[in-house]
This record gives structure tokens, C-alpha cells and sequence, in this order.
């Protein structure tokens, strides 16, 4: 999507109301099947089942035995409901092909309209359901409470998202919105500003850069007001708005803010409870836009006519932020691209998390268990990472080499692929 | 009996498309099969929960990578042989013996019968739509299997 929105903006072209309205229909589909996986599959084993139970049962299996068959097939089923959504609409619900220059390709039928908005409702139901089952499981123990507010899980940074002109959260357009470790506005930037106020360190040993807010500077691997280390992520927008756009979410997010002691929340483990927020507001809104009397309309692209050039497309992906920004010749065809991808903007502060966390776990002279390393991993999975989409190098093979210290400094093994010489 | 054919990779990425372009081979031949569907996709996890959903035997088609195996080598194997893959192949996602596990715990009509032919490949990072040499090789003898394995002779 957001190279959609970039492609838009190299034809210097606006979508008619329409166009927009279904991209952001299909988006808000994409954002309910990938927080239900990310939810159900990934995060709630370490909840549901604990995060030091046993391996064998810390999955998604182990978390339908224990919640019930019947959760597990709603899982399936909205999951589906939801990429049945963007199939219809573009295709296919991965690699979908809807998007062009100007609009979408083709524009839905009342009979699709109705079948959207069936399968809207029950998402909206079935996200209520998931918030209660957190609720439940997670926060009716204090044990796990604990846990996510505890200081191991915890970093203060700065956060960033898109914001509508209410300032509320929204995934597909807007403005981008920073604030400061105590919440408070510090920037407020349109997509093609983005160079202004982002800028990328790099480090010799990793194939990733380390974004920075480029005002505050790249003061290395510290948290706080002083270092430009920033983070995207659910938490990250629901930080940066001031709101949900959407009334049950809305009353969800003071929720979760209440519990958790205000504005801003700098638990890292709190990023699952704020992708269950936006679920619902994914949900609500996707239900708002088959129910407007625009979303039919057969006008849902406008054709550019101006000289292809330059453009910036920006779109909350489901992790995080996401920046595409291409240049092109007259002819439209790329000659220059640069992609920030939310797990890029998360880098430095996965970095950082990961080793709070295993400091603060895992104590001299005690045998570092599967389930201590687990809740290291935790902290990692928090982010829903994609290091795929985040690292790239040509042609493609990636020389890697993994050095392993004893306690005393010694090499003990040396792990390598694609090295010089090798 | 409805059958599936599931081609799986990348078609962009050398020879990690080798499940697909296998499928696309046996789609020509098989187009009078009413009885089989031939399809492909990169997807993974609990997508392929909603590919299989609904056909009695599938055979699956995918590039594999062992420690010791030799390009080209083909492989003829259950979803057991995934069952001891504890971590998850993606931070996305769930891995293959787990969505085949779920589905049928969920009562979805998952096939009864899932075969897997992997092919050992080479090269599965370069960018680009041909295969290693081996591995070009092998993609008829895996037509050839295939269509004897649907012929009820493997």
C-alpha cells in the first residue's frame, strides 16, 4: 500500500473519494488478519500457556486446547473473512494486484458491499471477544501484570505514527506524529518531509541501519529524551494520537491507558494489548466504510496525466510505519528507491530491549532455562518482526559469520556463510 | 476424489520456485483432470490452512535444502518428517506442521492424505526466474513422479 501511495505521488495525482475509501477498506482488512495471527499465533502462547511452560505446548495448539476449540475456529474464520475481503478487492489477499496510479483497479459491486459488511460485523464482535479474553487471561493475573509493566520490558523512547487531522490514529494516510519519552509533540511532518526528520546510522556487523530522529541526533544504543532512538509499533501510534477514530476502541484505549498509568506506556510487552486496540478499531472501521454510500462507486481511479518524477507514500503497515520513496524517469520506470520499513525504525530499540531483557534475567551462576531464554525472546517478538523485509543487499548473498565467546573472552566457535576466502 | 497440486516458493529467487514451476508444468498436462486442481503460491503458515481446506489428497511440491543432499535429488515425504521443527520458520507465522495440526483439530476438511515432493536445491537467494542446472533437470523427473503417484503408481 504504501508503495501505492509513493506511485501516487510520483504521478502527482489525487484519488477520487472512492479510490480512497476502498484502498483503506482493503487495508483495514489487512490489518485484522495480521493482528489476529500475530495475536493468537505468536504472542498469546507465551500469555495463555506461560511464558517458561513447556515448549511442546507454548503454541498456538496449546493455546486453542486451553481457550477451547470453538476460539480457535473463530480465529481461522476471521482470519479468512478478512484476506476473503482483499481477495475480492484486489485479487489476492498477499501480493494482492488492486493498486494502481490514481486508484484501484476496479471498483465493488452492492452484492460484495453486503458480504463485506456481514463479515465486518462479526470481525468487530470477534475483536471485542479477543480484548475480553486478554482481559481474562492476561490482565485478571497479576503475575503476568507484572511482567509487562516490569522494569526488564521496559523503554523509554520516542514514538511515532500517522494521525488523522483529529490527531487520532489511522493506518493508511495523514500526517506523522513524534512525541517525546513524556508524550509530549515534538514533530508533525508530511510524508515527502520525511528526510528532514529521519536519518540512518549504520554499523559495520549488521546488514540493517539504525534509524534516528535526525533533531535529537544518534547518540548510540541509550534510552531517553537525549538519544534519537525512536519506535513504531502499535503502542508506538496509539502514543503518538491522541485517540481511536472509532467510539469502541476509543473506550478500549482509555482502558488500557488507566491500567497501565497514563500516557506514554514504554512497555514493550504492552504492544500486544494495543494490537487487540487496534483490532477492534481495524474492525470498526472497516465496518464504517462498507457501510458508506460512496464505497460503490464505479469512479476509483483518476488517470494521471503529469510527468512522472518523484514521490513519498507512507501507510501504517500492521508492525509499525512503513516509507516508500521512489524516483523515476519520464517513463515512470524506477532509477532510484529508498524503503523504511517499520522493523527498520524498531532496529535500535529491538537491540536494546533484547539486551535489557536478557540482563535482567539471566543472573551469574544460575543455568539460563528454555523458558528464561524464552521471555528473552519476548521481548523480540513483542516487536513482530519482519528481518526479512527489513535487510537487503545485492545480489543477495548475505556473508554472515557468528563469533561465540566463553565467559572469559575466548572464541569458541566461529559460524560463517558466504565469507571471503571460505 | 478431489485433488490438490500445490506448487510452493518464490518464483523470483532462483531455485526456490521449483515447486512452482512444477505445478505450472503439470497444469498443461493435467488441464483435463476435472477431478485434480493445480495451483502455486509463496504463501506459508496459516494460509495454507485455507489451501488445503476442502480436497481428500494433497501433493505438495516444494525446494528443499538438507545437509547432505545433492542438487537435484528428489524426495518423497509425509508431513511427518516436519514434526520435529519446534521453532517457528517465520516470526509471522506458524510453521507447516502446526497449520496442518490445527486444521484438523478445528475440524476444517483438511485432505486425509498429503504428500510432499521436494526437490534438493542450490541457489535459493539470487534474484531471477532460472533454476540451477541440477535442479532444471530434476523438474521432469518430478512431473514424471507426480503424474505415476496420480496414476496410482509411485
Amino acid at each position: 500500500m504504501a508503495s501505492c501511495k509513493a506511485t501516487d505521488a510520483v504521478y502527482h495525482v489525487e484519488l477520487p473519494p472512492a479510490g480512497k475509501k476502498l484502498r483503506e477498506l482493503f487495508y483495514c482488512s489487512h490489518m485484522v488478519h495480521s493482528h489476529i495471527a500475530c495475536f493468537y499465533a505468536l504472542a498469546a502462547p507465551d500469555f495463555v500457556m506461560g511464558p517458561t511452560s513447556d515448549p511442546a505446548q507454548r503454541n498456538i495448539l496449546g493455546v486453542i486446547s486451553k481457550v477451547g476449540l470453538q476460539v480457535g475456529g473463530e480465529v481461522i474464520k476471521h482470519r479468512a473473512y478478512a484476506q476473503s475481503i482483499q481477495a475480492a478487492i484486489a485479487g489476492k489477499a498477499t501480493h494482492p494486484v488492486g493498486g494502481v496510479p490514481g486508484g484501484m483497479s476496479k471498483p465493488i459491486t452492492e452484492e460484495q458491499r453486503k458480504d463485506f459488511e456481514t463479515k465486518a460485523k462479526s470481525c468487530v464482535e470477534f475483536s471485542k471477544f479477543s480484548l475480553k479474553l486478554f482481559n481474562d487471561v492476561v490482565l485478571s493475573n497479576k503475575d503476568y501484570l507484572n511482567i509487562i509493566t516490569g522494569n526488564v520490558y521496559t523503554m523509554k523512547s520516542y514514538y511515532m505514527g500517522l494521525v488523522d487531522s483529529n490527531n487520532k490514529v489511522n493506518f493508511y494516510d495523514g500526517d506523522i506524529r513524534v512525541v517525546d519519552p513524556e508524550g509530549k509533540e515534538v514533530a508533525k511532518f508530511k510524508p515527502s518531509q520525511y528526510l528532514e526528520y529521519i536519518a540512518e546510522h549504520t554499523e559495520p556487523w549488521s546488514y540493517l541501519k539504525f534509524p534516528f530522529l535526525k533533531k535529537v541526533g544518534w547518540k548510540g544504543f541509550t534510552e531517553g529524551k537525549d538519544s534519537g532512538v525512536y519506535r513504531v509499533s502499535p503502542l508506538a501510534r496509539l502514543n503518538a494520537a491522541d485517540g481511536m477514530a472509532t467510539p469502541l476502541a476509543q473506550a478500549e484505549y482509555d482502558k488500557m491507558y488507566k491500567t497501565l498509568g497514563g500516557k506514554p506506556v514504554h512497555a514493550t510487552l504492552a504492544f500486544h494489548w494495543a494490537r487487540l486496540v487496534e483490532l477492534l478499531y481495524a474492525s470498526e472501521r472497516l465496518l464504517e466504510l462498507c457501510q458508506d454510500k460512496e464505497i460503490t462507486d464505479p469512479k476509483v481511479r483518476t488517470v494521471p496525466t503529469a510527468t512522472p518524477d518523484e514521490g513519498v507514500g507512507i501507510v501504517e503497515a500492521p508492525r509499525g510505519t512503513l516509507i516508500h520513496h521512489y524516483q523515476t524517469d519520464n517513463n515512470g520506470i524506477v532509477t532510484k528507491a529508498n524503503l523504511i520499513v517499520a522493523t527498520a525504525h524498531n532496529y535500535p530499540a529491538m537491540q536494546m530491549s533484547i539486551k535489557k531483557a536478557a540482563q535482567g534475567l539471566i543472573k551469574k551462576g544460575t543455568a539460563a532455562s528454555e523458558g528464561l531464554l524464552n521471555m528473552v525472546e519476548m521481548a523480540f517478538r513483542a516487536y513482530d518482526p519482519c528481518m526479512a523485509c527489513a535487510t537487503h543487499t545485492l545480489p543477495g548473498q548475505m556473508p554472515l559469520e557468528v563469533v561465540i565467546y566463553d565467559s572469559k573472552g575466548e572464541v569458541k566457535e566461529k559460524l560463517g556463510q558466504n565469507l571471503a576466502g571460505a | 476424489m478431489k485433488t490438490l497440486i500445490l506448487g510452493l516458493g518464490n518464483p523470483i529467487l532462483s531455485d526456490d520456485g521449483v515447486g512452482n514451476r512444477v505445478a505450472q508444468v503439470l497444469e498443461d498436462k493435467l488441464a483435463q483432470r476435472e477431478d485434480i486442481t493445480v495451483n502455486e503460491t509463496s504463501l506459508s503458515g496459516l494460509s495454507l490452512i485455507d489451501l488445503l481446506a476442502g480436497y481428500d489428497k494433497a501433493i505438495i511440491v516444494d525446494a528443499i535444502q538438507t545437509a547432505e543432499g545433492k542438487t537435484g535429488q528428489l524426495y518423497r515425504l509425509n508431513p511427518d518428517a516436519f514434526n520435529n521443527t519446534r521453532h517457528v520458520s517465520s516470526p509471522h507465522d506458524v510453521n507447516f506442521a502446526t497449520a496442518l495440526e490445527l486444521g484438523s483439530k478445528l475440524g476444517i476438511a483438511m485432505p486425509k492424505q498429503i504428500i510432499i515432493y521436494a526437490i534438493e536445491v542450490d541457489d535459493v537467494s539470487t534474484f531471477g526466474e532460472e533454476f540451477t542446472p541440477r535442479v532444471k533437470q530434476a523438474i521432469p523427473q518430478c512431473v514424471e513422479r507426480i503424474i505415476k503417484e496420480l496414476n496410482g503408481n509411485h
